[in-house]
C-alpha cells in the first residue's frame, strides 16, 4: 500500500508512554491532499499516534516518513523544517494565553517569514477571517468560547500554509452546528490548499463528512483493527468491531 | 502600484469609464515577499489576473485586506481556487479597527476607574477573609487543614536558612556602621544597645516580613493564579466551597503564625551577627551581652512581635489576594506574583510607619 508519492508513511510503528508499548505493528500511508481520521476507543493511543506521525514524539520503534523525510534518521534541523511545514491543533487548542488571537497567529509568521510587519498583520487577519473570527482578533483566549478557541487553533495551525495539518479532536465539545461548520472549513481548506489532514476524532458524523480514509486502533489486539474509507465501515463486513464502533452498536 | 515582469507579485490599478476600479494582479505570490500596495477609489472594483503564475495565502490575504470595504467586488475571472479562498474569509465588522485606540483622557479615566475597582476588590477580599476567619472560629468554614500544615512547613521551617542569613548580615552591618560612629565619641560599648534594640523593635520583624513577601507572597500569588487559570477556583465555587476560606485562610493563618517566630529567630541571629563584629573590634563577649540584655525590654520585644504578626498577615494576604484576582493567562500569573511582592512590601513599610506613630503615642 506504500507509494513513493505518499506524503506520509509508517511501517512497523510502535508507540507508547515511557517504555510501555500501547500500539505496535502500525503500517499506514497517505497520499497528498487526503484526509485521514484516526479513531478508536478512549485511551487507545490515537493522540499518541498522531504526535508520533507528526514528529512531535519519538516512537518506540518502526519508521515514519513525513514529506519524504525519515523522522527517526532526521537531524535536528531537518526535524525543525518538517515541523515548520506541519500544523498542529491540540486538544485544548493550546493558544498562548497572554497573546491576543491575532498575536497567536502572527507569532509563527514573525518567527519564520521575512515579510514586512504590515503583510504579516494582513495575513493573520485573513487566516482568522477564514475561520470566522474576524471580529474576535483582539480578544485573549480566556475571553472566547471553546469552539472559537478550536477555530483559532486551526488558524494558527495553518499560519504558514503547511502541507500537512494534524488536528486532535477538532470538533470535540462543539455543538452540532459549529461542528458542521468546522467540517466544512476542513474540507474547503483541503480543496483550496491541497492540504493533507490527519485528524483524531470520536465524532462519527464528522468523520463520515470529512475523511477519505479511516484507521481504527484496536486496544484488544494492540494494532490497527481496520483501515479504509469510513463509509465502508457502516456496512457489516470484515471488521465487525469497527462496524460496531461506527454504528455505535453493542459488540461482544 | 508596481509591475514586475520577472515573476515578483505585482498589482496595477486603472479606473474604467463607469468608475469601476480595475485591478490587474500577476506574478508569483509568496509569503516571504513584500506585497504591492494599491489605492482604490470608489466602492466598485474588478480584479483580473494577468500572468498569475503561482500563489499561496499571501494573495487571498492581500485581496481580503485591500477589498474588504469595497461594496461591489467582481473576482469572477480569477482562478476558482482563489475565488474560493477569498470568499471563505468572512468580512470583519466595520467598527473593528476603531476599538483599538484610546485617547489620553480616556486612558487616564480608565486607569482611575480601574484603580478604584482594584481597591474595592482588595477591601472585599479583606472583608471575606475576616468573615471566613469568624466562620472558622465557630466551625462553619471549610478550611483545607492539610494545606495549613504544608504551609507551616514551606513558609516557616523552609524559610529558616534565608532568614538566618539575612538576619545575621543585618546585625553585622548595623554593628559595623555603629562602631564607626560610636568610636568617634568613645562609646563603642553602646553598639550592643544599638544592634539589640534595632533588631528587636524594628529590623527583625521588617526583614522577616520582606522575606515573606519575596518568598511566600509570590508563591501564593502564582499558586492561586494558576488555579484561576485552570478553573480550579471555579470548581471549588461550584462545589459550594468558598475559595477564600478553603485556600486563602490556611495560608494566611500559617504565615501569620510563622512570621513572628521567624522574626524572633532573626532578632537573635541579628544580635549574634552584631556580636561578631563588636567582639572582633573593641568589645568582649561579656560586655556585649550585658549591654544587649540591658537594652532589650519586654516592651521593645512586644513592639517587634506585634509588628511581625501584622507583617505576616500582610505578606500572606497580598499573595492570596493578587492570586485570586489574577488574569487567566500565563502573563496574568506573572503579573500577580510581581504585584503581590510589591503590594506586600509597600504595605509593610506603610504599616511600619503607622506602628511607629501609634507606639510613640502609647509610649511603647
Amino acid at each position: 500500500m506504500n507509494d513513493t508519492s505518499d506524503i506520509l508513511t509508517c511501517t512497523g510503528l510502535a508507540i507508547g508512554h515511557g517504555k510501555t508499548v500501547i500500539m505496535d505493528r502500525l503500517n499506514l500511508s497517505l497520499a497528498p491532499g487526503k484526509i485521514l481520521a484516526i479513531v478508536g476507543p478512549s485511551g487507545c493511543g490515537k493522540s499518541t499516534l498522531m504526535r508520533a506521525l507528526g514528529g512531535l514524539d519519538e516512537p518506540l520503534g518502526g519508521k515514519t516518513t513525513l514529506m519524504g523525510v525519515d523522522l527517526a534518521a532526521a537531524d535536528g534541523q531537518q526535524r525543525q523544517d518538517i515541523l515548520r511545514q506541519s500544523g498542529f491543533l491540540f486538544q485544548g487548542a493550546a493558544l498562548f494565553s497572554s497573546l491576543t488571537l491575532r498575536e497567536n497567529i502572527e507569532m509563527p509568521m514573525r518567527e519564520f517569514l521575512k515579510a514586512p510587519r504590515k503583510d504579516i498583520r494582513q495575513l493573520a487577519e485573513y487566516k482568522l477571517a477564514l475561520v470566522g473570527l474576524a471580529d474576535a482578533m483582539d480578544k485573549l483566549p480566556s475571553e472566547i468560547s471553546g469552539g472559537m478557541a478550536k477555530r483559532a487553533g486551526i488558524a494558527r495551525a495553518m499560519a504558514l500554509d503547511p502541507a500537512v495539518i494534524f488536528l486532535d479532536e477538532p470538533s470535540a465539545g462543539l455543538d452540532p452546528l459549529s461542528s458542521g461548520r468546522l467540517d466544512e472549513l476542513i474540507l474547503r481548506l483541503r480543496e483550496a490548499y491541497g492540504t493533507t489532514i490527519i485528524l483524531v476524532s470520536h465524532e462519527i458524523p464528522s468523520i463520515l463528512r470529512t475523511a477519505d480514509f479511516c484507521v481504527y486502533l484496536d486496544p484488544d489486539t494492540g494494532t490497527i483493527g481496520g483501515y479504509g474509507p469510513p463509509k465502508g465501515f457502516l456496512q457489516a463486513g470484515n471488521s465487525p468491531k469497527v462496524h460496531a464502533f461506527f454504528t455505535q452498536a453493542r459488540f461482544d | 502600484m508596481s509591475h514586475a515582469p520577472t515573476g515578483l507579485p505585482f498589482a496595477r490599478t486603472e479606473v474604467l469609464a463607469d468608475g469601476t476600479a480595475l485591478v490587474t494582479i500577476g506574478g508569483a505570490w509568496e509569503l516571504n515577499q513584500p506585497l504591492p500596495s494599491i489605492v482604490i477609489k470608489g466602492d466598485r472594483a474588478k480584479v483580473v489576473a494577468e500572468g498569475l503564475t503561482d500563489f499561496d495565502s499571501s494573495l487571498p490575504a492581500w485581496l481580503y485586506d485591500n477589498f474588504k470595504n469595497i461594496r461591489q467586488l467582481d473576482i469572477s475571472t480569477l482562478p476558482v481556487r482563489l475565488q474560493s479562498l477569498v470568499q471563505m474569509a468572512e468580512k470583519a465588522s466595520s467598527d473593528h479597527a476603531q476599538s483599538d485606540h484610546a485617547g489620553l483622557l480616556e486612558t487616564f479615566g480608565s486607569w482611575g476607574v480601574e484603580s478604584g475597582g482594584s481597591w474595592a476588590r482588595a477591601f472585599d477580599h479583606i472583608g471575606h477573609t475576616a468573615l471566613g476567619f469568624l466562620k472558622m472560629l465557630v466551625g462553619r468554614a471549610k478550611v483545607n487543614w492539610g494545606d495549613f500544615k504544608l504551609q507551616l512547613q514551606t513558609s516557616g521551617v523552609d524559610a529558616l536558612p534565608i532568614v538566618a542569613l539575612l538576619g545575621f548580615l543585618t546585625g553585622l552591618i548595623m554593628a559595623y556602621v555603629g562602631l564607626i560612629q560610636l568610636r568617634q565619641v568613645g562609646a563603642t560599648v553602646y553598639v550592643a544597645n544599638l544592634v539589640s534594640l534595632a533588631m528587636t523593635r524594628e529590623m527583625g520583624a521588617l526583614m522577616t516580613g520582606i522575606i515573606a513577601c519575596g518568598r511566600t507572597s509570590t508563591a501564593y500569588a502564582s499558586q492561586l493564579g494558576s488555579m484561576n487559570v485552570s478553573q480550579e477556583t471555579d470548581a471549588l465555587r461550584a462545589l459550594g466551597i468558598n475559595p477564600i476560606e478553603y485556600l486563602a485562610l490556611p495560608r494566611i493563618l500559617a504565615v501569620t503564625l510563622m512570621v513572628p517566630l521567624l522574626a524572633v529567630f532573626a532578632t537573635f541571629i541579628g544580635i549574634f551577627g552584631g556580636m561578631i563584629v563588636a567582639c572582633a573590634g573593641d568589645l568582649s563577649i561579656e560586655q556585649y551581652l550585658t549591654q544587649a540584655i540591658r537594652a532589650i525590654s519586654f516592651k521593645s520585644f512586644l513592639v517587634g512581635f506585634i509588628k511581625s504578626i501584622a507583617f505576616g498577615f500582610i505578606a500572606a494576604w497580598a499573595g492570596c489576594y493578587r492570586g485570586s484576582v489574577a488574569k487567566r493567562s500565563a502573563l496574568g500569573v506573572g503579573e500577580a506574583a510581581t504585584s503581590a511582592a510589591v503590594l506586600g512590601i509597600t504595605f509593610i513599610v506603610i504599616f511600619d510607619a503607622i506602628f511607629a506613630v501609634i507606639f510613640n503615642l502609647f509610649d511603647l
